[in-house]
């Protein structure tokens, strides 16, 4: 039984392949005229000094995935042309005293442009990662800098190479070892201890202060606000002691 | 990112190709009177002028003859209604004159100022001038009572 359903089914299937050619298959035909003119800089004139103008929602990561690399490549430059509308009316607008409508949609427009190169980045990523066997990210290393601090430094070509760029290696001195980096590295560290210190004693006075004015306070509250703070060290210090009877 | 860093170009190789250029483009109104057939941009002060051709050519199909460009400084100004608060200064941009072809005319449209907005700000106006004549009807009876207030009558 359930075999000749399948085999109906797949008769019907292939009705279906043989009788409909394909671009016949339309969900409503599409045309819009395309003037390619300076006036693409200006929004509808519909929309020229509307009180808001309705817009629906920025494109999602998951909505760009199933897009094919083609249709990724025109959707980035109608937001390309949209953000240079958008921008250029909010810039007469302002120029005129007006109010710009909605002006959410500049970053509705930005965010889309966002995930579009995120969902292009992961493409470029894959195809790396399968083809090329390399990271498809640009390449760069911690390093230690002049004043003996950590920072990232992002890798770029040069035409002539590193051991004979004199005038690289006088401008990036990584990773030094001398006296005076340690020196400075010691005055630093007691700086930023120093501040450590005194934001710690700052916040265990005001919460002393606290509980000398309100003795009935929520103590685990406070805990949570100031997670630095030893309350139980603090709780007997004459400080925390209002002018009352305990 | 891979798609946004370019190998450095050297004669000879094959010419760099732009995948999703993200450069911005205002058209703005001139300050200046201007010939017919030249309008005036703001971009960012890392385009060339080529970038600027370029870009309208390819991408809005726009014949250019000419770009001149200079970049210029973001104002100075007060973060709070130019008056009070920190001062801040707006960033800079690169402001761009492109000719058009000579029988071309381009004239900047009136985009804030349609048949609507006038009626709309019309009314605006008049609710205003109401209200405005209602105080004063206000104080007139006001001021043969002072220290009473408004809803008390007989």
């Amino acid at each position: 039984m359930a075999f000749r359903i399948l085999s109906k089914c797949r008769m019907f299937q292939n009705i279906i392949n043989t009788k409909i050619p394909k671009n016949l298959r339309s969900d409503g035909i599409h045309i819009s005229t395309v003037h390619r003119d300076l006036m693409e800089f200006f929004d509808d004139k519909k929309n020229w000094a509307a009180e808001s103008i309705k817009v629906g929602r920025s494109w999602n990561k998951d909505e760009l995935r199933i897009k094919s690399n083609e249709d990724l490549h025109k959707l980035w430059f109608v937001l390309l042309k949209e953000r240079n509308m958008l921008l250029t009316m909010e810039h007469e607008c302002l120029a005129q005293f007006e109010l710009f409508p909605n002006p959410e949609r500049i970053d509705k427009v930005e965010e889309s442009m966002n995930n579009l190169e995120a969902v292009v980045r992961e493409r470029n990523k894959a195809y790396y990662d399968l083809e090329v066997g390399e990271s498809a990210e640009r390449p760069g290393e911690l390093v230690t800098n002049m004043l003996g601090l950590n920072f990232f430094y992002r890798k770029f070509e040069h035409l002539i190479p590193k051991f004979l760029n004199k005038k690289w290696r006088k401008k990036h001195t990584f990773n030094v070892v001398n006296g005076n980096i340690e020196k400075f590295q010691k005055y630093y560290r007691e700086k930023l201890h120093n501040a450590n210190r005194k934001s710690k004693n700052r916040d265990t006075n005001h919460v002393m202060h606290l509980m000398k004015r309100f003795p009935n306070m929520d103590i685990s509250a406070v805990q949570q606000q100031y997670p630095s703070v030893n309350i139980e060290k603090i709780k007997n210090y004459h400080k925390t002691r209002g002018h009352y009877v305990p | 990112m891979s798609s946004r860093w370019y190998p450095i170009y050297q004669r000879g190789n094959p010419q760099l190709r732009v995948f999703l250029p993200n450069f911005w483009m205002k058209l703005v109104r001139p300050e200046e009177k201007q010939p017919k057939n030249v309008v005036q941009f703001k971009v960012p002060t890392g385009m060339t002028n080529y970038d600027i051709q370029n870009y309208l050519e390819k991408i809005y199909k726009i014949k250019v003859i000419k770009v001149e460009s200079n970049i210029e400084n973001g104002k100075l100004r007060r973060a709070i209604l130019q008056k009070y608060g920190p001062i801040v200064k707006d960033d800079d941009f690169r402001r761009a004159f492109v000719t058009l072809p000579r029988d071309q005319e381009f004239e900047f449209p009136e985009v804030c100022v349609t048949e609507e907005q006038k009626k709309r700000s019309s009314e605006d106006e008049k609710s205003s001038k109401m209200s405005g004549e209602m105080f004063k009807n206000y104080l007139k009876k006001q001021a043969d009572r002072p220290g009473l207030p408004g809803w008390f009558s007989f």
